[in-house]
């Protein structure tokens, strides 16, 4: 009893440290590996590199369109903000009104000084209803949001300027590459579990949400119409993933990224399709500031977002004009 | 092999496995908060 056989005692570890290596490898290929990616938190955010479209720097890719709406380095200029879906739009607005050496950017982030900001929705709606922010180009905003700014005495006055696409993606191996709008709900209010009840692979469907506040999470609950929406599937990694999230953002990641946009009621989220409005799920997005803020140049550039010039600009980026 | 020599390492490899399973646990709780949709649906296995 002292004493086992060496050769059993050996098996007996080894089999135990290999249970723990099979198991440690399987939770890293089927969750972990998926969940890490190699950019930063920051850079996630920011999808579409802030860098690449920065106001007046050189080979920027914001656009600049003629403007009879011209700040100078004496004007208070209204601060920007907003989703960083809408970075592009904002970042060319700047270019095309701003005075040059008003954006400053420094280390890979705006100045606090910088008439251009970068917080995306979930903190540029608190910015504008504190005041630290004039103008935010974001979705609308969530249930929350509202609540926050209600909380500080701040009304949010909400200026459509332009329409985006809001679209479901599927990695691009899944065989479905189109849904119903009921269908689509019904994934996620947990009706439909698999993918053979649509048309796909006999898989488990496993349905991934946005952060609470986002502005596609905002978008949605709308498109739920207020059926409650479930939050994930218990072993939903081991199927076959559907989310969602605005066209453009789609757009701008790397085309090795293995996911497709999937059509809608039989109309494919094309740039064109969300212009022409074929595409059914066609999201506004607005400018945003405290309806008490009265300055005169908020007041002015947002008329000018309204105009033909500005509606120009919003369609020169990427997206719908409003008008 | 003495059998006390044996539980010492079994115990080891034990207590070395579960400490590494609860790390990677903990650590892809993490990364799942803070990860891109895209790419978790790009990564996906098919």
């Amino acid at each position: 009893m002292d004493r086992m056989k060496k050769s059993t005692a050996i098996a007996m570890i080894v089999l135990i440290a290999a249970i723990f290596i099979s198991f440690d490898v399987s939770i890293y290929v089927l969750f972990t590996r998926r969940a890490v990616d190699d950019m930063t938190v920051e850079e996630r955010k920011a999808a579409i590199s802030l860098e690449d479209y920065l106001p007046f720097a050189e080979g920027t890719r914001a656009v600049t369109v003629e403007s009879s709406l011209r700040f100078s380095d004496v004007d208070k200029l209204p601060v920007l903000d907003g989703a960083s879906a809408l970075y592009p739009v904002y970042a060319s607005v700047a270019a095309s009104v701003y005075p040059e050496g008003s954006v400053i950017f420094e280390d890979g982030a705006f100045s606090e000084e910088s008439a251009v900001q970068f917080r995306n929705t979930l903190r540029a709606y608190s910015a504008v209803a504190d005041g630290d922010v004039d103008i935010a180009f974001c979705a609308a905003p969530s249930k929350e949001q509202r609540a926050y700014a209600a909380s500080v005495g701040a009304e949010l006055e909400l200026l459509p300027i332009g329409r985006e696409g809001f679209v479901f993606i599927v990695n691009e191996n899944n065989p479905v590459n189109g849904l119903t709008s009921e269908q689509l709900r019904g994934i996620y209010t947990g009706k439909y579990k698999n993918w053979s009840e649509l048309g796909g692979p006999d898989r488990m469907i496993d349905p991934k949400t946005r952060l609470a506040g986002s502005g596609s999470q905002t978008v949605m609950e709308h498109f739920m119409n207020g059926e409650p929406m479930i939050t994930g599937r218990m072993f939903g990694f081991l199927g076959a993933s559907v989310g969602y999230s605005f066209r453009f953002y789609v757009e701008a990641v790397p085309r090795e990224m293995s996911v497709k946009m999937l059509a809608v009621d039989g109309v494919f989220p094309s740039a064109g399709n969300i212009k022409n409005g074929t595409y059914p799920l066609v999201t506004e997005f607005y400018a945003v500031c405290r309806s008490d803020n009265d300055d005169e140049n908020v007041r002015r550039l947002l008329d000018w977002l309204l105009s033909d010039e500005g509606q120009g600009l919003i369609e020169a980026v990427g997206y719908a004009r409003i008008k | 092999m003495k059998e006390r020599t044996f539980y010492i390492l079994m115990s080891a490899v034990v207590a070395l496995g579960v400490a590494v399973t609860a790390a990677l646990v903990i650590y892809t709780a993490y990364e799942y908060k803070n990860c891109s949709i895209i790419t978790y649906i790009a990564t996906e296995l098919w």
